[in-house]
């Protein structure tokens, strides 16, 4: 005898604990299965493409922070490169060192903001409050340059906007050393954990082919297994005279995503190391370029690799204006969520967290 | 207790023992409020951090304060709710707990009642609960609690078999299921964790496993089920569910002081400190241990979770009875016969 | 061995029991920001020139202001008459600050606005010229 079974229509979010953010996703379960898994996007839209119509270049700045909110000096660097490659500027050596040291501390501030809620999210309460007293270090060292702790607007067409207050490097340099002795902590809690392996291992596995078929971009990519950096492929900014590695995953599940991101953490610190050591003593902070930027009439698009992937801005402008005639922006979490229903086929409910964790979306960048 | 249970029946003695009840109740909810108070603190000091500390000296009252709150709470009865099972769940599923505190014996002159199966009253009881549970997940008429609730009865019946069979080798090693007896053994000769390490290591993560506590609290996940069983519960009947798990813990941790650390028998001979002092002590050692984990391991997935109650913890406690009982009929451990 | 990873796990949360800890005592002790801290705006009326620099470069539109013809004949100009901020619209951004020729609208460090009614969040020229505690130095 059968018995009768129906299938539940479950909805997770929009007001969830553990989906970091404003995302809904529609799952169909059969018992414990997932049978079809739909996200639903859009309940944080705020129209940036649209309004950036009628907004000149140093407007559009500060709207570019609140994209991707917990890394927002890599995003104000996108609009600025697309600009600047546009009206043909060039940025002094000390702005773009100084551009490539708060990049960097914002990725791993980033990075950090990951693995205290990805580690929440799988029931262990004490990473996230370790995590949370280190990006409050970078978080004070941003304030002390830029004046905000969060959205920074910072970076300027043709440079930057400040310049280094006193003593900033070296307390640079000491946070690097700090950062280090807790990184190697973080892995004795978390990474050598028999319960969270189990919870992580062979969860979620695509394999490159299919990563790049879907257009996938940063850590989720080079978690299968594909070598691509877009500061090593196609360095911008001065990248090419800094040496660091890129890791990639062997397997593409969970964990190997989970060691991308932390490997990347550590890469980055070196690459704050390398920069702090070659900071110019001296020079101009911002190109001489004119008050109200004119840009002439062009098209050009700019990529540059952020901590969730690849953020390329469009930029078309119709001459004689000082506004850009249509922005717009590839945003690396709305592609790659898209795989979400592929691999969340056939688990179990308490995969969601796990999975959403390592393909790491913040709300903001998915729309827009 | 003081002999009553042998008397004749009068209205005094009833009074007295009704009266020691509450005194007892009185005892356990003083212990379970600061039971939280200081899984607050403790958590909060390992992620670095300072816990309660505003609502009196030293954040003393929070809980009080907490505990007041839910009791002022509106009583919310959802409309479409099975409504006798909706109320009698809590009951159903605090009354065990409490009844299984009537067993435990303090020191040697302080115990309730010397049942000759005081062991298996335990087992018997504690499953009791699991019906509440289960009740309240079904009645609360919600697909998240009905979720919440399975998975919460299937953990806590795959836990239960390890969790007895873990208390077999103390029991083939003393021969008697009267929790005064099992002290007394451990008092003559050496206490079981020794012997029966593996069965300690087991009863740990089986105990862990029926509080429903962190690494096993997938009923209870916040993140992922909204709280699963009892998330239409709202006031006084949430508190009681709170209560049951804090409730267990005492009991639980009484129960490992009696069968693994001696019970009141004191290490190295310090008879001068008075034998409620080292049950307390090492009754507290257990609930630091419980919030140390809590403070760090991820949770285990539903799967993941039966199959290591099925396939390691079963096998494991099997191994330890069946080689506590080779070793005695062998006559290498001299327990009493 | 299984479980090594947990016992490591277990030692480490132990050694953070004895650390110090990191909590901030706020709001009995008050958070201090570093000087270049972009808080609410001070506005002196004395300086402004009225050349609306800062209502058109706002991206979120927040700045209305009025002015009127100099009430000494004998200067040319204007003077400021109203100037108002609306911090429900506000992003605190200092662009504001940093297009204005002669610094009458500065930053200060002051960051408190929460209020219990949305009507409070219309800040006018008297109060935003009584807001004086704290002022950045450096107006770029």
């Amino acid at each position: 005898m059968a018995l009768r079974t129906e299938e539940m229509l479950l909805n997770v979010g929009p007001q969830h604990p553990s989906t970091h953010g404003v995302f809904r996703l529609v799952v169909k379960v059969d018992g414990e299965r997932i049978t079809e898994a739909i996200p639903v996007v859009g309940y944080l839209h705020r129209g940036t493409e649209k309004l950036a119509e009628d907004l000149s270049f140093t407007q559009i700045i500060p709207y570019t922070d609140r994209l991707d909110y917990l890394s927002s000096m890599l995003n104000n660097y996108a609009l600025v490169q697309a600009v600047e490659q546009l009206m043909g500027i060039e940025v002094p050596e000390r702005a773009e060192y100084l551009r490539v040291i708060v990049m960097e501390l914002n990725r791993v501030a980033s990075h950090l903001v990951w693995w205290g809620t990805a580690i929440l999210d799988l029931g262990a309460t004490s990473p996230f409050i370790f995590a949370f007293r280190d990006r409050e270090s970078i978080v004070a060292l941003l304030n002390e340059i830029s004046g905000a702790r969060l959205t920074y607007n910072y970076m300027r067409v043709g440079g930057v906007k400040w310049d280094a207050p006193e003593g900033w490097i070296e307390r640079v340099k000491k946070f690097i050393t700090v950062m280090r002795k807790h990184l190697k902590e973080y892995h004795q809690l978390v990474t050598g954990n028999e319960i969270f392996l189990a919870r992580v291992k062979n969860l979620g596995v695509y394999d490159a082919k299919t990563a790049i078929a879907f257009g996938q971009s940063g850590p989720v990519l080079r978690g299968s297994n594909v070598k691509f950096d877009i500061r090593k492929n196609q360095p911008y900014s001065i990248y090419d005279r800094f040496e660091f590695e890129v890791p990639t995953g062997e397997t593409g599940d969970v964990f190997d995503r989970y060691m991308v991101r932390m490997k990347e953490i550590e890469q980055s610190l070196n690459i704050l190391e390398q920069a702090t050591e070659q900071f110019p003593e001296e020079g101009e902070i911002q190109a001489k370029v004119p008050r109200v930027l004119r840009a002439p009439q062009g098209e050009v698009y700019t990529r540059m690799e952020t901590s969730k992937g690849e953020l390329g801005v469009h930029l078309v402008t119709k001459g004689k204006s000082d506004k850009p005639y249509r922005l717009h922006l590839r945003r690396p979490s709305f592609i790659n969520l898209q795989i979400l229903p592929k691999i969340l086929l056939g688990r179990s409910m308490a995969d969601i967290p796990a999975i959403l964790g390592a393909v790491d979306i913040v709300l903001g960048e998915v729309d827009a | 207790m003081f002999g009553i249970l042998e008397q004749d029946f009068s209205w005094l003695n009833l009074l007295i023992m009704i009266s020691v009840a509450v005194a007892v109740m009185g005892v356990v909810l003083l212990f379970v409020v600061y039971a939280i108070y200081f899984e607050r603190k403790i958590v909060g000091w390992i992620q670095l951090r300072r816990g309660p500390n505003r609502v009196g000296p030293w954040g003393l009252f929070q809980t009080v304060a907490d505990v007041l709150k839910l009791l002022i709470k509106e009583d919310v009865v959802p409309t479409k709710v099975d409504r006798l099972l909706f109320l009698i769940a809590p009951i159903i599923a605090y009354t065990p707990s409490f009844a299984i505190i009537a067993v435990i014996p303090y020191t040697e002159s302080l115990y309730f009642a010397d049942v000759n199966v005081g062991l298996l009253y335990y087992g018997a009881l504690s499953s009791i609960t699991i019906t509440g549970i289960m009740l309240g997940g079904w009645a609360s008429n919600n697909k998240y609690a009905i979720m919440g609730g399975m998975r919460s009865v299937a953990q806590m019946v795959s836990y239960e078999v390890p969790l007895i069979m873990s208390f077999l080798g103390v029991v083939l090693m003393t021969g008697s299921l009267n929790m005064r007896e099992i002290v007394q053994a451990q008092q003559d000769g050496v206490w079981f964790i020794f012997p029966q390490f593996l069965g300690f290591i087991i009863f740990l993560i089986a105990g862990n496993a029926e509080l429903n506590r962190t690494p096993f609290d997938l009923p209870e996940a916040e993140n992922e089920l909204v709280a699963g069983y009892f998330v239409e519960y709202s006031g006084f009947r949430f508190a009681f569910f709170m209560l049951t798990e804090y409730v267990y813990m005492f009991a639980m941790a009484s129960l490992m002081t009696v069968l693994f650390f001696g019970g009141w028998d004191a290490p190295f001979g310090l008879d001068f400190i008075p034998g409620i002092v080292w049950f307390f002590l090492k009754f507290l050692m257990l609930v630091f241990w419980l919030f140390w984990i809590r403070a760090t391991f991820p949770r285990v997935r539903t799967d993941q979770l039966m199959g290591f109650a099925w396939k390691v913890l079963i096998p494991l406690a099997l191994f330890n009875v069946m080689l506590t009982a080779l070793l005695h009929t062998l006559g290498i451990y001299s327990g009493v016969n | 061995m299984w479980g090594i990873g947990l016992l490591k796990g277990l030692g480490f949360t132990f050694k953070m029991l004895f650390q110090p800890k990191v909590t901030t005592k706020y709001p009995d002790e008050p958070i201090e920001m570093p000087n270049r801290f972009r808080g609410i705006q001070h506005f002196e009326p004395e300086k402004c020139i009225v050349c609306n620099q800062c209502a058109r470069i706002c991206p979120t539109g927040c700045i209305t202001l009025v002015g009127k013809p100099n009430p000494d004949p004998e200067k040319k100009g204007k003077v400021i008459d109203t100037y108002d901020i609306n911090f429900e619209l506000c992003i605190l951004c200092d662009l504001c600050t940093e297009v204005c020729p002669t610094e009458a609208v500065v930053m200060s460090n002051n960051w408190e606005l929460a209020t219990y009614s949305r009507d409070n969040l219309l800040k006018d020229l008297k109060w935003l010229d009584e807001n004086n505690t704290n002022i950045r130095e450096e107006n770029v």
